[in-house]
């Protein structure tokens, strides 16, 4: 029997700018695995957008080597997870791959809704927890505070905690130690088969899918046939190797090891995040736990805003899907904005960094329509009909009854906050299920709200009426039936249909005329009257007008201006090519991502 | 309307030629200005008077020049000897025959007795003055270096001199400039009896001191102050009698700048000087802006080298439309359609009916104009030509 002591893999799962990042990198910097001189700030961060942000999108798992207090030299694999909770599922993936997770506390914030939901979540996945207040040399630190809400809310010793400061490298030895004794060698290695669970993937052009895997049981060499056990498919594995973090070639990966898998294998779809990777010719017949199909929860239609980068941005979208299995895309045309596509995503953040890369990395300027979530309208005769674009929405007259997906959320915030949290609920149309006490200054509010709800602003409004202070977790909930309609706009007297929305009829009057009035804020002044309008079936609900252009002429204009007057009328005629044409109305590409953005 | 425009254009040549001096010497630098020019020292006096002397001599001229410009910096600077200096070489240019129409610029603070005698000597007919404003401490903010008595004794001097047309120089929408301010400045100015006057929007040109200020937040640009300040300007100079024929030119009968009305039109100047743009003989283009580079140039038998384009029926069209749009009287279509048979007239019509149908343009016979509120939007509408003409050619 394969026995692997010596091994041990951890994570850490933290609220969103808990220092987790910067810790990690102070790991690696203890254990020489990045040199001082290779050494930027947030090095297992590396996609720009990861930086600016602050968040981390992709997996980076590191193997570091650690000589421990105890004599030995230990393999530590770190894997860094996703930090948000449109990526959920994968985070899931990643602490599945583990034994042990090192659970970050902000001195200064305190025990968070992620916090709360990533400790469920290792608790779940039966992972050791080794609880880390951080950033303990700010001088707004609540040691006390988070040593209780420690015992009070996660239910962990506060004799467990490391004091640490990823920042001046307080505290760094104390965990590596602590994950040496505390953490448990790797489970389930006397499996009698060959398993190994796939918890992300990254895509290379040279050689295909490069599978992410945490090896339980047997090993994985090159030329092995393997099998991806969720669809039977097999491949011949091409090489292996470990994370250093640049990827390092090995002759094999054992039972306990963190690495990548290349094999034959081209098309991302075929290897998803939480399968299980046997060997062909003694295959396990048991999967490795909690694998799920992803499913997009978000949609909304991109476009080019030219119509001639149409090859461009499908070309960007097969790139980008490569990466990103939970992105998913087909074609769709608009009357409006021509040919596209139809995305789906996550959630609002995943929607968001999708676009952004889409203008940055790939540099076509994209349209978005407003996002929708997946209606399932019951018509009658029974069938249920899915909709996650409300121009495919059926005639009302066929239909029974809309029901529409909600979440399940967690919402920890300030007491004082209590109130106009709950205002927001129910302007939101949610119902608080509970509300349970924290401590002394902070309540949980456990809650289902309409998914729709959520998407645009709920998150911004949580944060403002709680002072930054209130954090939130979810998970999809079930399918609740509401009155709900389809909302048109209209330019200039002209149905829209990728401004279309499905909103509940109480707050269609409501929505139209934000609607309306942030158009026609966001549409630059136009040479002519142009009217936005809100309409339900027909009938107008609202209406505003877009400010009319009053004065746009160059004074003075005399023989030599001519080449140079041609050149500033260029530039104005550049300027609107950045825009998109409705009909006469030149509406600016980023309109709708700015109309969510203005609340 | 202006119907004295057309009366005045019935008197024009058939192939008006124009010609524009560039003369770059400016004492010192308005913050607003983004013309050429340079320090009127002596040697630098001299040696842009023999370069357009040689310049003049590279310039195959395809008939007599019936309208001439000396515009600058400011042509003022220049000693009463010199000016005759220029003048005489101007005379060879316009082969015997009196141009129609000889414009000067002149400072306030450059016009003296002397300078005007030369001028009326070498034939000048028609003086522009200056002014820019009658608040001494706008002027000051602008970087202007002259009083309100300077203004007087200058317009004394000029009126005395007996040219057939005297224009004033107006800016409105100043940093500070109240709308009574303006009106006031109007008034005075109407007061002095001058044949033609222009009145500019204060324009926030790159390279000039103002956009400094502009980018630095110390001036802000309020559009829907200016539109007001336009319309209110239109309105109180139609009352005096000056009829406007261009955005920001207005005149008594017979006396609008034939120079410019010619450039307008799409026909042909010769520019002679740093800076200076021409366009004739098939191609449209512009001198360097730089003293000793245009003189190198010229050393080297060349001319027009900035953006040197080559002139089409179809780009003559198109800017007779960009720019004539600008003019109170329009463009007549019949004869550019005529002109040029090959042009977009299907796009640029819808384009035409749709501004019409806005309110923008009128369309009578074979003629089209903005409204006073679509002149006020001549830059969109210049772009929307531009795009129409654009979307043509591409698909052709």
């Amino acid at each position: 029997m394969h026995v692997v002591p010596l091994t041990r893999n951890f994570c850490i799962i933290a609220h969103v700018d808990h220092g987790k990042t910067t810790l990690s990198d102070r790991l690696l910097e203890y254990t020489n695995t990045v040199s001082m001189r290779t050494m930027t700030a947030q090095h297992l961060d590396s996609m720009d957008l990861e930086k600016e942000r602050g968040i981390t999108i992709k997996s980076h798992p590191v193997t570091m080597t650690y000589p421990a207090k105890d004599g030995k030299v230990y393999k530590l694999n770190l894997m860094d997870t996703p930090g948000h909770v449109d990526f959920s599922y994968e985070v899931s993936r990643s602490l599945a791959a583990c034994e042990g997770a090192v659970l970050l506390i902000d001195a200064a914030q305190g025990v968070e809704a992620q916090t709360v939901a990533n400790a469920h979540l290792a608790f779940g996945q039966k992972l050791k927890i080794i609880p880390v207040i951080n950033k303990i040399d700010l001088p707004s630190a609540n040691l006390e505070l988070c040593l209780r809400q420690l015992e009070d809310i996660l239910t962990i010793p506060s004799e467990e905690a490391i004091l640490a400061s990823g920042k001046s490298g307080i505290g760094i030895e104390d965990i590596l130690e602590a994950v040496v004794a505390r953490v448990p060698p790797p489970r389930w290695a006397d499996h009698p088969q060959t398993r190994a669970l796939v918890f992300d993937s990254l895509y290379d052009s040279y050689r295909g899918v490069i599978a992410y895997a945490r090896v339980f049981s047997g090993a994985i060499r090159a030329g092995d046939m393997m099998m991806l056990m969720s669809t039977g498919q097999r491949a011949e594995v091409k090489e292996v190797g470990v994370f250093t973090p640049k990827m390092l070639k090995v002759d094999e990966l054992g039972a306990g090891d963190v690495g990548y898998v290349v094999s034959s294998i081209k098309d991302p779809a075929d290897i998803k995040t939480g399968d299980t990777i046997t060997l062909a010719n003694k295959p396990a017949t048991e999967m490795l736990p909690g694998y799920k199909e992803v499913r997009p929860m978000v949609f909304c239609g991109l476009y080019p805003v030219d119509t001639s980068d149409y090859e461009k941005l499908k070309a960007a979208l097969g790139r980008l899907r490569l990466n990103d299995a939970a992105f998913v895309y087909s074609s769709e045309s608009s009357v409006a904005l021509g040919f596209g596509f139809r995305c789906g995503f996550l959630g609002l953040l995943h929607m968001e960094i999708i676009q952004e890369r889409i203008r940055r990395e790939h540099d076509v300027e994209i349209i978005s329509t407003y996002p929708s979530v997946i209606y399932r309208m019951v018509k009658h005769g029974g069938d249920v009909v899915e909709v996650d674009n409300p121009v495919n929405m059926p005639d009302p007259g066929t239909i029974i009854e809309i029901q529409e997906p909600t979440i399940k959320a967690a919402i920890h915030i300030p007491n004082a906050s209590m109130g106009d949290m709950l205002a927001l609920i129910m302007e939101k149309r949610g119902i608080v299920e509970h509300t349970d006490t924290l401590d002394a200054t902070r309540v949980m509010m456990t809650c289902q709200l309409p998914l729709n709800e959520i998407l645009v602003d709920f998150n911004d409004r949580m944060k403002s009426i709680t002072h930054g202070y209130g954090s939130m977790d979810y998970e999809l909930g079930e399918y609740r039936t509401a009155d709900l309609v389809k909302m048109e706009i209209l330019i200039n007297g002209d149905p829209i249909d990728a401004f279309a929305s499905i909103v509940h009829r109480e707050k269609a009057e409501q929505k139209g005329r934000e609607l309306c009035e942030k158009l026609a804020e966001i549409i630059p002044p136009q040479m002519f009257k142009v009217a936005i309008q809100a309409a339900i079936g027909g009938k107008v609900i609202a209406r505003d007008n877009v400010k009319e252009m009053r004065k746009d002429v160059t004074s003075k204009c005399y023989g030599g201006d001519i080449s140079r007057k041609r050149k500033l009328l260029d530039k104005q005629k550049e300027g609107k090519k950045k825009m998109k044409q409705f009909g006469r109305v030149s509406i600016p590409s980023d309109a709708f991502i700015k109309v969510l953005k203005t609340n | 309307m202006s119907h004295f425009v057309t009366e005045q254009a019935k008197a024009e040549p058939a192939s008006p030629l124009g010609l524009y001096v560039h003369v770059p010497f400016c004492a010192s630098t308005c913050d607003f200005c983004a013309f050429y020019q340079a320090k009127p020292t002596a040697g630098a006096v001299e040696r842009f008077l023999d370069g357009v002397g040689q310049e003049q001599a590279l310039v195959t001229w395809p008939r007599p020049v019936t309208t001439i410009f000396w515009g600058g910096g400011t042509p003022g600077l220049l000693s009463p000897t010199d000016l005759r200096v220029l003048g005489g070489r101007m005379r060879e240019t316009w082969g015997g025959q009196k141009p129609l129409e000889w414009s000067v610029e002149l400072a306030p603070a450059s016009v003296t007795e002397a300078r005007l005698a030369a001028l009326k000597e070498i034939g000048v007919t028609r003086v522009s003055l200056g002014v820019q404003s009658f608040q001494p401490a706008l002027l000051d903010g602008l970087g202007r270096q002259h009083t309100r008595e300077q203004v007087y004794r200058a317009w004394d001097a000029i009126r005395a001199a007996s040219f057939a047309s005297v224009n004033l120089d107006l800016m409105f929408a100043l940093p500070g400039q109240t709308a009574e301010e303006w009106a006031d400045d109007v008034r005075t100015a109407v007061g002095l009896g001058p044949d033609h006057l222009s009145t500019y929007c204060l324009t926030f040109e790159e390279d000039t001191a103002l956009w400094v200020k502009l980018s630095q937040g110390r001036v802000k640009l309020d559009p829907e102050n200016e539109a007001r300040l336009y319309e209110t300007t239109w309105a109180q100079l139609g009352a005096a009698g000056y009829a406007q024929y261009e955005i920001s030119n207005f005149a008594r009968p017979g006396h609008a700048c034939r120079h410019n009305l010619n450039t307008w039109r799409m026909h042909e100047w010769v520019g002679l000087g740093p800076s200076a743009a021409s366009q004739h003989g098939g191609w449209r283009g512009a001198n360097v802006a730089d003293l000793d580079r245009w003189l190198a140039h010229l050393s080297r038998g060349e001319r027009l080298t900035e953006d040197r384009v080559r002139l089409t029926p179809a780009l003559l069209a198109e800017d007779a439309l960009i720019f004539g749009l600008r003019m109170n009287s329009g463009v007549d279509l019949a004869a550019w359609r005529e002109r040029c048979p090959g042009a977009p007239w299907p796009v640029v019509d819808a384009l035409l009916d749709q501004l019409a149908e806005d309110g923008l343009a009128l369309r009578e016979d074979t003629a089209v104009r903005l409204t006073d509120r679509g002149r006020l939007l001549a830059d969109s509408v210049g772009a929307e030509v531009m795009e129409a003409f654009a979307t043509e050619a591409m698909s052709a």
